[in-house]
């Protein structure tokens, strides 16, 4: 479903992303990993079509990024890293919004919108202006708004960074139920909080990719019983970081 | 076009959720108001033309009021993302955002079409001249949008969007008073570019088709601006 062949993303000096080769097929459960400033963001951003490439190609569906963008962003569902959230509107004058630009039936979109929000547990507040909920809240509406258009691609960047456990378990919970007939990817630094969730992990270090592979080869070839000490053993530098 | 729409009606939204809208439309309908009554009381001609002229003047300190945050607080608050992944033409979110605010500044301007309904039943008066008067403010506020909307596209700080657009609008409207100290070329020029010399026509009832070109090649130049300005990350 997406490929990338040899990308590399500068930021004038800075090389983000340097070489690098990724394909995941459709219905896959794919987590980014890697700490900050590695290039998980720079990654999605250049897969959800919003920043073009240095070099390199990229293609989902058979469609390269740059040619058809509009046909490939009608399919994607995006969480970028900080929640897009218009503050003073409604949750659902935002969702209905999002409905609108994401092609959802005009007729449908007040169907779409309970439905996203009975999915995210937010009927609720459905009506409660955004700037006022907390920030668990806050960020279901942002997966909410991700999900409003059935995305048969689903990009989610560190949807559970600056939440408390229990609304980090509750989070984790909704993207489990969104994986259904999907390709999930979802970006994260805190390692437990993929573990039960991905089928397969990409490790970013550095703009590159240090690891990919499925999730139990991952921990069996570096011989750890979880995620944390795999990924320590690829980073020997993380903990003085 | 759908999708025009739903920006247009967001922007709209967010417009009329501020106080200062209202504000806005109750000062400039009063200060329309004693424009009228000025006309009426001092017998003068039935004539829209001293409407239109302080029309202009408070359009100019209105419109970046309003403009300013159309962009700059999406490029703050990461909005902008959303936008620009979202399955829509970079062309639908500047025309959408253009839309609202073109909404917002018929509504200041909608009031006074009351005094043309009062001046067409009781007074001699010119309707085309009118009219025309009309077509001339609705350009230029449309023109003083575009801009607005241009600058708004450069900044993340709103306070810096109105500034810089107060400093061109300015620019713009006031520059026929430096005309006098110039001479030859640049005085043509600086004639060309004041948006006043083109408006004035409008108003008195002078039809020149190089003034709708003027307001109307701005407004698409600084559109298209704003388009492209939503290329660069
Ligand atoms: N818009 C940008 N301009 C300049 N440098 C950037 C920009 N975005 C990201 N970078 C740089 O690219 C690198 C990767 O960043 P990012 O993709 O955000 O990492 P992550 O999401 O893994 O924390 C960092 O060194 C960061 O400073
Ligand atoms: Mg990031």
């Amino acid at each position: 479903m997406i490929q990338l062949k040899s990308v590399n993303k500068q930021f004038g000096a800075i090389s983000a992303l340097k070489n690098i080769d990724l394909h995941i097929g459709p219905g896959e459960i794919v987590g980014f990993l890697g700490h900050n400033g590695a290039g998980k963001t720079t990654l999605m951003r250049i897969i959800t079509t919003y920043l073009p490439v240095t070099s390199g190609r990229v293609m989902i569906d058979g469609k390269d990024v740059l040619k058809s963008s509009l046909a490939i962003r009608a399919k994607l569902g995006y969480l970028p890293e900080r929640p897009p959230l218009y503050l003073n509107m409604t949750v659902k004058g935002f969702l209905s919004f999002a409905a609108h630009l994401k092609n959802v039936p005009f007729r449908e979109v007040g169907k779409a919108v309970d439905r996203v929000c009975e999915e995210c547990w937010l009927t609720k507040v459905k009506g409660r202006i955004i700037g006022t909920l907390s920030k668990g809240y806050q960020q279901r509406v942002g997966i909410a708004q991700a999900i409003i258009n059935d995305p048969a691609l689903l990009i989610l960047d560190e949807p559970t960074s600056g939440l408390d456990p229990l609304q980090v378990v509750q989070v984790r919970e909704l993207i489990k139920r969104c994986e259904h007939q999907r390709t999930v990817i979802v970006s994260t630094h805190i390692l437990s909080e993929i573990e039960n969730l991905v089928s397969r992990v990409v490790i970013v270090k550095q703009g590159e990719i240090a690891a990919d592979a499925p999730l139990v080869e991952l921990l069996y070839n570096s011989q750890s019983k979880n995620l944390e000490e795999a990924f320590l053993k690829l980073h020997p530098v993380y903990e003085k970081n | 076009m759908r999708k025009i729409n739903a920006i247009a009606f967001k922007e709209l939204t967010a417009l009329f959720g501020s106080p200062l809208a209202y504000v806005v439309l109750f000062l400039s309908t009063a200060v329309f108001n004693i424009f009228f009554f000025m006309i009426i009381d001092q017998n003068r001609e039935a004539h829209l033309k001293d409407i239109f002229t302080v029309m202009e003047f408070l359009l100019v300190f209105f419109v970046p009021i309003f403009t300013m945050k159309s962009f700059a607080e999406e490029n703050a608050s990461g909005t902008m993302e959303f936008l620009l992944t979202a399955p829509v033409r970079k062309i639908e979110i500047v025309l959408g955002k253009f839309a609202g605010i073109k909404i917002f500044l018929f509504c200041v301007i909608a009031p006074t079409f009351v005094y043309y309904f009062i001046f067409s039943h009781f007074a001699d008066f010119d309707k085309v001249t009118a009219l025309w008067g009309y077509l001339g403010i609705w350009l230029e506020v449309n023109f003083f949008a575009a801009i607005g909307l241009f600058i708004s596209s450069l900044c993340r700080s709103q306070v810096v969007a109105a500034m810089s657009t107060y400093v061109i609008l300015f620019i713009l409207y006031f520059s026929m008073s430096f005309k006098m100290y110039v001479e030859g070329k640049l005085n043509v020029l600086v004639s060309y570019i004041a948006v006043m010399s083109h408006s004035e026509n409008f108003f008195t009832g002078i039809f020149l088709l190089s003034d709708v070109v003027y307001f109307l090649s701005g407004i698409i130049f600084f559109l298209l601006l704003t388009r492209l300005m939503l290329n660069r990350q």
